[in-house]
């Protein structure tokens, strides 16, 4: 399982004190990806960075090291994008679209993800941690190696789907279905679910832990 | 800076290539095997494989180390005489070195091994097993699991929340994940044991 991956930029944003990575940026008149001195938050051209972002993507299906952190996407469609080595820390991403979305060491972590369908998606050496998902429907897909730690996941399906080696630790799984999926060596520890089916799929392969009070961790 | 990911099937563990194309050069942590695309990535671009770090001595995470060092003869970096014998670049307590251009820190985190050590490139931090998503090293004894929460959280919990975490095993993480989910780190913040460790 290799994977020839060009990590996203770690520049650090100039503003003061700040010690978030740099945005990328993109010039539609050359059409190449670079860094932009400020991270999102501080950027004084944010919105414009925001609408090259969504050109970027929009004109390219193979994406590598592009980092949007703190962007939001909405109303977009990823069929066949592949995203390799991006930061999409702190994103928002509402009813995205997509069939055949390709994630490769890339990380999500404290996104929102809501309204989305990525059926079939095949997403793998990504991390999810503290992400928030809500009516997702990742059915079908092949979610290997990933980390969704201390996501918040509800009303979303992963029927179908493998997450072999995927971690849900301190997870929070609400009115969510993992039917008919590969669960090998898929962790479990200490996360509470509320109406999680697993109909049908291999939970003596799967690691469990005892189910704890997610209240009672703050 | 580009990263390539490895997936051992022997023992599970993960194996990372570091280049940095404008000196054409290679690092390797933690070859646990070394693949036909490992190689032909190294041949391909023509990369100088300049140092090989190990995060600590156990098999999953070096057994590759053999088969690169009848091919290259790169620096061998671990806190472990006995991963190279002679030529092994000892590693002790924490440092910054220049390898191929990019600046490569350490940091000595014992607990699940004595010798394990911890690299950061970049906004990446390569954890071996001493921290890998949500969970801590195994330890053999509760001191050394002591050792472990403290080296974790004095020397990588304070890294800046997006620091990158890739792990000898399992998927990536970061570090603002690992300080909230943590299973090790939040009970330990909880139950208030900070003042004891």
């Amino acid at each position: 399982m290799p994977y020839h991956v060009k990590m996203f930029s770690y520049v650090i944003c100039q503003h003061p004190s700040c010690q978030k990575t740099a945005v990328s940026n993109y010039s539609k008149d050359t059409k190449t990806l670079s860094t932009h001195e400020y991270c999102f938050e501080h950027s004084p051209i944010a919105s414009q960075i925001e609408e090259y972002i969504y050109e970027y993507i929009k004109s390219n299906d193979k994406i590598v090291g592009l980092n949007a952190s703190g962007i939001s996407f909405q109303n977009l469609d990823f069929t066949n994008k592949r995203f390799y080595g991006c930061n999409f820390y702190g994103c928002t991403f509402r009813n995205i679209h997509s069939e055949n979305l390709r994630s490769r060491m890339s990380m999500f972590d404290f996104s929102i993800f809501s309204d989305c369908n990525l059926l079939g998606s095949n997403l793998q050496f990504t991390s999810f941690a503290g992400a928030t998902f809500s009516h997702i429907l990742f059915t079908n897909s092949d979610l290997v190696h990933n980390n969704f730690c201390g996501s918040h996941i509800l009303q979303s399906s992963f029927d179908d789907s493998d997450l072999y080696n995927s971690r849900f630790i301190r997870a929070r799984l609400q009115n969510t279905s993992f039917r008919n999926c590969n669960i090998k060596k898929t962790m479990f520890f200490e996360m509470s679910q509320e109406n999680v089916s697993f109909k049908l799929s291999n939970t003596r392969e799967a690691l469990f832990s005892k189910e704890i009070d997610y209240e009672s961790l703050f | 800076m580009k990263v390539y990911f490895n997936l051992s099937l022997e023992g599970f563990s993960n194996c990372y290539v570091v280049t940095n194309p404008e000196e054409k050069a290679a690092i390797i942590i933690d070859p646990g095997t070394v693949t036909k695309e490992i190689l032909l990535q190294i041949e391909r671009e023509q990369l100088n494989l300049e140092a090989v770090l190990i995060t600590h001595n156990h098999e999953s995470h070096l057994k590759g180390l053999a088969t690169l060092r009848k091919i290259y003869t790169p620096k061998i970096y671990a806190a472990d005489y006995e991963v190279a014998d002679r030529e092994t670049q000892i590693l002790k307590d924490d440092g910054i070195l220049r390898i191929g251009g990019l600046q490569v820190g350490y940091m000595s985190v014992p607990g699940h091994t004595p010798d394990s050590m911890v690299f950061k490139i970049g906004k990446v931090l390569f954890t071996g097993d001493a921290l890998t998503a949500s969970t801590l090293g195994s330890t053999t004894n509760t001191y050394a699991e002591r050792m472990l929460l403290a080296a974790v959280h004095n020397k990588i919990l304070s890294q800046h929340d997006d620091t990158v975490i890739m792990p000898g095993h399992g998927p990536p993480s970061s570090v603002a994940a690992e300080k909230n989910f943590n299973t090790s780190v939040v009970v330990r913040t909880v139950s208030g044991l900070d003042d004891k460790g």
